[in-house]
């Protein structure tokens, strides 16, 4: 049965289109990675490089948008009204991290929430959706909607596997979404901005290529460096505000219904 | 001129942003980058934005600039002239040079993207994702965000005197950080989320999201010219990078 009485099912043929959409979404994005890594191409502001530069940004934004597009129609209403709290939850929470000398960025706790609440669609959803807003205010951003968009899916996923029904599992999903996210991400960094996302990043990159690390590998293990740890404090602070939610709401839901993401005890 | 660039369609603005940026960036020449900079700053003073594009942009450049610095000028594996020497770290001119030619490439998206922020009307732009073939929850949810975000501000903000008034969560260091965050972090998600609950409940029984054609209040100025613009713009801003890059291929 539709989950809204006044609309009517989706039609084979919509739903055909979302999953060739998803399916070219994923290749354009996985195709680049694989790539950008075998090939390594040199040079990234003389010849070809900017070929690359231009055809990675090309990429992997396209690829968020097309998973967007294949996502979204699905969505329930209940998800949908939960993703701009998540979006706004990015941003305040983003700010308030960002305004105390603490290293730690907290701006995909939001996304995580979509995550663990309403399954990896939506969590994806809000990862690609909290990008292109965000890019409004800052654009460099704009090229790592895919890699938001892999920290929703896969926030998605730990919890429809089990992840929030023991506390201490949720610190280990993130920490291995935040490996996953920071391979993904770091072509980026490395052929689009040279490498760069910030002050303090930067200082550990140059690090890795006073020492011999050629710009993607140097790149690649700041990020294995930076992302995994950022992910489990806020894999485990969504885990722990996911708890905080009188079972009533949480259990309005449906993902959190249909996959036990709490436990027996959390769907009653 | 101010009038006419706030009359242009949302998506105009866009797509000539898209036009500039991969054309700059396919060209990677140092006049060119400068010049669209220079001319992005001028469209931003006609529109009297220009001292927030310039605070914006050098926000985000400054940083960037002296990371690129570091990865390139410091840890440069170029082996060029030497501009300075402390200790083990280098200066080379090689690598000065690749971290500019980055900056300028990086400040072009940034001066015109954050000028595409500053021009576009966010009713406009919700009004035109509305009028366009995208899924209607796309403008549903960038309406609802940019509306919700200085509401949550207000309300982390009326969360954060409650709990001074009550002398909760003024320890210092880490641990009084941690409690602050908890303190403003639970009350925020736990009444946004109820807040989204119930709202979810009364969109579901008025039909959201609405589909087919439905009158709406705004209106978004377009044109035959302004749609033939979009079109061209979006055509080279693939074709002329294409061009610029393929005798370069060839080259290598």
């Amino acid at each position: 049965m539709s989950p809204n009485l006044l609309l009517p099912e989706a039609s084979a043929t919509q739903l055909l289109r979302r999953r060739v959409l998803g399916a070219a979404g994923t290749l354009l994005l996985v195709g680049t990675y694989l790539f950008l890594v075998i090939t390594q191409p040199a040079g990234i502001v003389e010849g070809l490089g900017q070929g690359v530069a231009l055809a990675t940004f090309a990429a992997y934004l396209i690829a968020a948008v097309l998973l967007l597009l294949a996502v979204l129609p699905d969505l329930p209403v209940s998800a949908l009204t939960l993703i701009p709290v998540a979006l706004a939850l990015n941003i305040i929470l983003g700010q308030f991290v960002g305004s105390v000398m603490v290293p730690l960025y907290l701006d995909s706790m939001g996304t995580v929430l979509v995550g663990f609440l309403a399954g990896r669609r939506a969590g994806a959803a809000t990862g690609v959706l909290s990008t292109l807003i965000w890019a409004l205010f800052a654009p460099t951003v704009l090229p790592f909607a895919a890699g938001a968009a892999l920290v929703g899916f896969l926030a998605g996923t730990a919890a429809r596997y089990g992840a929030l029904r023991r506390p201490y599992l949720a610190p280990i999903a993130g920490l291995v979404s935040g490996v996953l996210v920071g391979v993904v991400s770091s072509p980026v960094a490395a052929f689009v901005y040279g490498g760069t996302s910030g002050v303090g990043t930067g200082a550990v990159v140059a690090a890795f290529r006073s020492m011999g690390d050629s710009l993607l590998s140097a790149v690649t293990k700041q990020a294995l460096i930076s992302d995994p740890g950022d992910k489990a404090i806020v894999f485990l602070i969504a885990a722990l505000l996911v708890f905080a939610l009188p079972k009533r709401l949480s259990g309005s839901f449906e993902f959190i219904r249909r996959y036990k993401v709490l436990g027996k005890s959390g769907n009653k | 001129m101010k009038r006419r660039i706030a009359d242009l369609h949302p998506f105009t603005v866009l797509c000539l942003a898209v036009l500039t940026v991969s054309v700059a960036t396919a060209a990677s020449r140092w006049w060119l980058n400068c010049a669209v900079i220079v001319l992005c700053l001028a469209v931003g003073a006609v529109a009297g934005k220009s001292r927030k594009l310039a605070a914006l942009s050098g926000a985000i450049m400054l940083p960037t600039l002296l990371s690129l610095l570091m990865i390139h000028g410091l840890a440069s594996q170029e082996t060029s002239a030497v501009i300075a020497v402390w200790g083990p770290i280098l200066l080379t001119l090689g690598g000065v040079e690749i971290a500019m030619a980055l900056a300028l490439r990086t400040a072009v998206l940034v001066v015109a993207g954050l000028l595409c922020g500053l021009l576009i009307d966010k009713h406009q732009l919700v009004a035109a994702i509305d009028l366009s073939p995208a899924p209607p929850q796309a403008g549903y949810l960038l309406a609802s965000t940019l509306f919700l975000l200085p509401q949550m501000m207000e309300k982390q903000h009326a969360i954060g005197e409650a709990q001074a008034l009550r002398k909760a969560g003024t320890g210092r260091g880490l641990a009084g950080w941690l409690q602050r965050l908890r303190l403003r972090a639970v009350p925020l998600v736990l009444s946004s989320v109820q807040d989204a609950h119930d709202r979810s409940v009364h969109l579901a029984a008025r039909g959201f999201p609405a589909r087919g054609e439905h009158s709406r209040l705004r209106q978004v100025a377009d044109s035959q010219i302004q749609r033939g613009v979009r079109w061209v713009a979006l055509l080279c801003s693939v074709l002329v990078p294409v061009a610029i890059l393929l005798p370069l291929g060839g080259a290598s």
